[in-house]
C-alpha cells in the first residue's frame, strides 16, 4: 500500500512538472486573462489592415485571450497622431514609426525596452544588425518589419544612349564623376538627367540617400560623432549645387509624386528615391499606355534600380531606412500586459506577416523564419534588378549603437530646422553650399559641442 | 411679489434671487465648455512650459523652456515671419472685405445671398483641401496654373514656394484670395445697419459716392472694422495651417511661423513644455498686441 502510495506521490510529482516544463517552454502561454491590445498602423503596403485581420485571426487562434483593436492612419497623420496620444498618456501599445524617430519616444519615457518582455528565445529570430535600428543606448526598444534600401532608379534605354554600362554599374556600382558625366549626356531640352524627390519633408531624403555619394551613411559616424559637420558633407554639398547649377537637376523642390511621373514620362533620364518596388510601378504603367490607365504623356520606360555613385576615397554604403514596430507605455500599461504585446509584435513581425510585408515591398524579411516564409514566394522582378537589390542590401549601415535618445533627438532637429531649410534654399540657388556648411555647423557646435562632431573626412 | 422673488442669502452680502439662478443655469453649459475647453488648457499650459514634460513623470525646470524659446533663433525668425504675414494679409483682407461688401449691398437680397454664399464658400471648405489646390496653382513646374498663365504671357515660370522671393507673398496673395468670406458678410451686415436717412441727407448735399463712403460708411463701421481687424490681427497670428501644408515652413524657414514652429515643437519633437512656453509667449505678444490696438483705434468706438 505504501508502495502504491508512493508512486502515486512520485506520478503525480513528475506530471506537475511535466506540466510546469510543458508551461515554460511554451512561454507564449502566460495567462489566459482577457486582455485587449491596441496597434496603430499606417499603410505599411496595400491593404495592410486587410492582411492584419487575417493575422489577428491566426493570432487568435493560439490566443483567444488576446483581443487586438486595429486603428487604421495614412502616412500623412501617422506621427503627428501617434505623438498626440503618446504626449497625452494614451498611446497604443503599438505603433509603427521610422527608425530615425525613435529617439523622440525614448526621450517622452514611452518606449520600453523590449529584451524584459519578449517571448524567450524570440530575439534570435531577427537579424542582429537590422535590431541596431531601433536601439538607442544600447537598449532595444522594437521589432524591425523590413529595411528599406534606398538609392535611385533609371530608363534603362536613356542610360545606355548617355552611355552608361547598366549591368556594370548594378553589379559593381559607378563613380561620381562616371554619375556626372551620364547625367551631363542624359539632359536634353525636354529631359533633366537627375531628378529627387526634395520638396518639403522629402528633402531629408535626398540628404538621407544622396549622403552616401559622399560618405555619409548616418547621421553620427562609429564614434558617435555627428556626421553633417564633416568634409563629407561639404563635398555633398558642392556637388548638388554644381548639378543644379549645370542644369541637370531642376532648380526648385520636385514633390515626392512627381519624379516618378517624369521617369514615366521621359522627362528624366535618373530618378530619386527610388527602390526596387518601383519596378513594379512602372510596368503596370507601362501596361497602362495602350489602355489609357497610364500617367498622360507616359512613354514605354524599362526601370533599372541603381545605387548611389561613390566618390573618391569614401566606403560604399547604400541608405536603408528600418521601419518597425514599437511597444510603447500607455496609462493603463502593466509587466503583465506588455509580455501579451509583445507575443503579438513578435507574431506580426515574424514568420507569414513578415514575409508578406517584406515581400510586397520587393525586400527580404529581416528574420529568418520570414525568410523561410518567402523562400516559397517569387517577385516580379527582372534579373539586373534583383542582383543590384541584393548587393544594395549587404551595403546597408545600421546606426552605431550607443547613441543616446537626446543625441538622436537633436540631430532630427537639426535636419528639420537647417539641412532642410538651407537645402532648399541651395536648390533654389539661394545660398551657397559653404553657406549652407557653416549654418550646419553653427547649429551642430550649439547641440553637440564643437567635440561631438566629426569636423575631418570619414572615409 | 417680494415673496415671490424669494432669496438667497449668501455670506450676508451678496444676495442670489431666484431669477438670478435661472440666469447662471442658462450661461452654465457656455461657462463650463469655457473653463474646461479655453481655461483650463491655458492653466494646463502654463504650468506645463515650467516643466520638462513626460507623459510619465515631467520634471520641474523653472524658467528653461522660456530660456531656450527666446535664445532661439528660429523663434525670433518665426515671430519675424508672423508679423510679416499678419501686416501683409489684415489690413488688405479689410480693404478687399470691404470693397466687396460694397460691391453686393446693391443687388437684391437672392443675388446678394449668391454672391454671400460664393465668397463664403473657402470657409467651408477643408484648409488642407483649399491648400492642396493651391499647391497645384503654385506648383514650380509648367503644370503650375501660375506658371501656365505666366507663360501663355511668354513671362518667365516661378519658383512660387520653393523661392524665398515668393514664398511668403504666396501664401499672403493665397490667404487674400480665399479668406475673406465672414469678413465680406459681417461688413453686409454693418453695411446693412446703416439708417438710410444719412444718405438721403448726404444726397440733398449733393455729396458724391466718395464722399458718402468717407464720412458716412467708413465712421459708422469703424465698431466692424476694429472688430474684424482685431480678429484678424490675432487668426493671423495663430496660423499653421497653410505654412504647414504648403510650404513646410521653407524655404530656409522663411515661411516658418510661431504656430508653425510650436507644433512640429509639441508634436513632431514631442518637447511639449518647450511648445507651451513658445505658445505663451504668443498669447502675451497677441495680448498686447490687441491692447494697443484698442488704445490706438477703440478710443472712439462704442459697440
Amino acid at each position: 500500500m505504501k508502495k502504491l502510495l508512493a508512486l502515486l506521490l512520485a506520478l503525480t510529482m513528475v506530471l506537475s512538472l511535466g506540466s510546469m516544463a510543458f508551461a515554460a517552454e511554451g512561454a507564449e502561454v502566460i495567462s489566459d486573462v482577457e486582455d485587449t491590445i491596441t496597434i496603430m498602423a499606417p499603410p505599411i503596403i496595400g491593404g495592410y489592415t486587410d492582411f492584419l485581420a487575417e493575422w489577428i485571426e491566426d493570432f487568435n487562434k493560439m490566443y483567444p485571450n488576446l483581443h487586438i483593436e486595429v486603428t487604421a492612419t495614412s502616412w500623412d497623420d501617422n506621427v503627428s497622431r501617434l505623438n498626440t496620444l503618446c504626449l497625452s498618456g494614451d498611446a497604443p501599445d503599438i505603433a509603427n514609426i521610422e527608425c530615425q524617430t525613435l529617439g523622440t519616444y525614448v526621450d517622452m519615457g514611452v518606449a520600453v525596452d523590449i529584451t524584459q518582455y519578449m517571448p524567450e528565445g524570440r530575439l534570435e529570430d531577427y537579424d542582429e544588425s537590422v535590431l541596431g535600428y531601433m536601439t538607442l543606448d544600447d537598449t532595444l526598444y522594437g521589432l524591425p518589419l523590413y529595411v528599406s534600401i534606398q538609392a535611385m532608379g533609371g530608363n534603362k534605354a536613356m542610360l545606355e544612349a548617355a552611355g552608361v554600362d547598366v549591368d556594370k554599374v548594378q553589379t559593381e556600382g559607378w563613380t561620381y564623376d562616371e554619375f556626372l558625366e551620364a547625367i551631363k549626356n542624359g539632359t536634353t531640352d525636354d529631359t533633366y538627367g537627375f531628378v529627387f524627390a526634395n520638396a518639403g519633408i522629402t528633402t531629408a531624403d535626398f540628404v538621407h540617400i544622396f549622403g552616401s555619394v559622399a560618405g555619409l551613411s548616418n547621421d553620427f559616424t562609429a564614434d558617435l560623432k555627428y556626421a553633417y559637420t564633416s568634409e563629407n558633407m561639404l563635398n555633398l554639398l558642392n556637388a548638388i549645387e554644381e548639378i543644379i547649377s549645370s542644369g541637370y537637376m531642376p532648380n526648385y523642390g520636385v514633390e515626392a509624386g512627381t519624379r516618378l511621373v517624369m521617369l514615366e514620362t521621359g522627362e528624366c533620364m535618373i530618378t530619386g528615391k527610388a527602390m526596387p518596388l518601383f519596378e513594379s510601378n512602372v510596368n503596370t504603367n507601362n501596361a497602362g499606355i495602350a489602355d489609357g490607365t497610364a500617367v498622360e504623356g507616359s512613354v514605354e520606360v524599362e526601370y533599372v534600380f541603381l545605387p548611389c555613385p561613390m566618390m573618391e576615397g569614401v566606403t560604399e554604403t547604400c541608405y536603408g531606412m528600418a521601419n518597425a514596430f514599437l511597444p510603447l507605455r500607455n496609462n493603463n500599461t502593466t509587466d503583465e500586459h506588455l509580455k501579451n504585446v509583445m507575443l503579438f509584435l513578435d507574431y506580426i513581425c515574424s514568420g507569414e506577416p513578415a514575409a508578406k510585408t517584406a515581400g510586397d515591398c520587393y525586400l527580404s524579411a529581416v528574420c529568418e523564419s520570414g525568410r523561410e516564409a518567402q523562400a516559397s514566394m517569387t517577385l516580379d522582378q527582372s534579373e539586373g534588378n534583383a542582383a543590384a537589390a541584393a548587393r544594395e542590401v549587404s551595403l546597408v549601415v545600421a546606426p552605431p549603437s550607443g547613441v543616446t535618445g537626446e543625441q538622436s533627438g537633436s540631430a532630427n532637429t537639426i535636419m528639420d530646422e537647417v539641412i532642410v531649410p538651407k537645402m532648399q534654399a541651395l536648390i533654389a540657388g539661394e545660398t551657397t553650399a559653404q553657406e549652407m556648411y557653416d549654418a550646419i555647423c553653427e547649429a551642430a557646435f550649439d547641440a553637440f559641442g564643437e567635440d561631438g562632431c566629426e569636423t575631418g573626412f570619414i572615409a | 411679489m417680494e415673496e415671490r422673488k424669494s432669496t438667497i442669502r449668501k455670506r450676508g452680502k451678496i444676495r442670489i434671487r431666484e431669477d438670478h439662478i435661472s440666469g447662471y443655469l442658462f450661461i452654465a453649459v457656455a461657462m463650463v465648455v469655457f473653463l474646461v475647453f479655453t481655461i483650463y488648457p491655458l492653466i494646463s499650459a502654463i504650468i506645463t512650459s515650467f516643466q520638462n514634460y513626460k507623459p510619465f513623470g515631467s520634471t520641474w525646470v523653472q524658467l528653461d523652456n522660456y530660456k531656450t524659446a527666446l535664445s532661439n533663433k528660429l523663434f525670433w525668425k518665426a515671430c519675424r515671419n508672423t508679423i510679416i504675414y499678419t501686416a501683409l494679409t489684415v489690413p488688405m483682407s479689410l480693404v478687399i472685405a470691404f470693397v466687396v461688401a460694397l460691391m453686393i449691398l446693391p443687388f437684391r437680397r437672392g443675388s446678394q445671398s449668391f454672391f454671400k454664399s460664393l465668397y463664403y464658400i473657402p470657409a467651408v471648405a477643408s484648409a488642407v483641401v483649399t491648400s492642396m489646390v493651391w499647391i497645384w496653382i503654385y506648383d514650380s513646374s509648367d503644370a503650375g496654373l501660375f506658371n501656365q498663365l505666366l507663360a501663355f504671357f511668354h513671362l518667365p515660370t516661378q519658383q512660387w514656394l520653393t523661392s524665398s522671393k515668393t514664398a511668403m507673398l504666396s501664401l499672403v496673395l493665397m490667404a487674400l484670395l480665399s479668406g475673406n468670406g465672414s469678413s465680406i458678410i459681417i461688413y453686409i451686415a454693418a453695411l446693412m445697419g446703416i439708417d438710410n436717412t444719412y444718405f438721403e441727407a448726404a444726397e440733398v448735399d449733393g455729396a458724391t459716392f466718395f464722399q458718402k463712403v468717407r464720412y458716412i460708411v467708413l465712421p459708422l463701421c469703424k465698431p466692424t472694422t476694429l472688430f474684424l481687424f482685431i480678429t484678424g490681427v490675432i487668426n493671423s497670428f495663430q496660423v499653421f495651417i497653410n505654412a504647414y501644408m504648403m510650404t513646410g515652413g521653407g524655404p530656409d524657414n522663411n515661411t516658418t511661423m510661431i504656430g508653425l514652429l510650436i507644433f512640429n515643437n509639441a508634436f513632431k519633437y514631442g518637447k511639449y513644455g518647450l511648445a507651451c512656453a513658445q505658445a505663451i509667449l504668443l498669447t502675451i505678444l497677441i495680448a498686447v498686441m490687441t491692447a494697443i490696438q484698442f488704445k490706438v483705434a477703440g478710443s472712439d468706438v462704442e459697440y
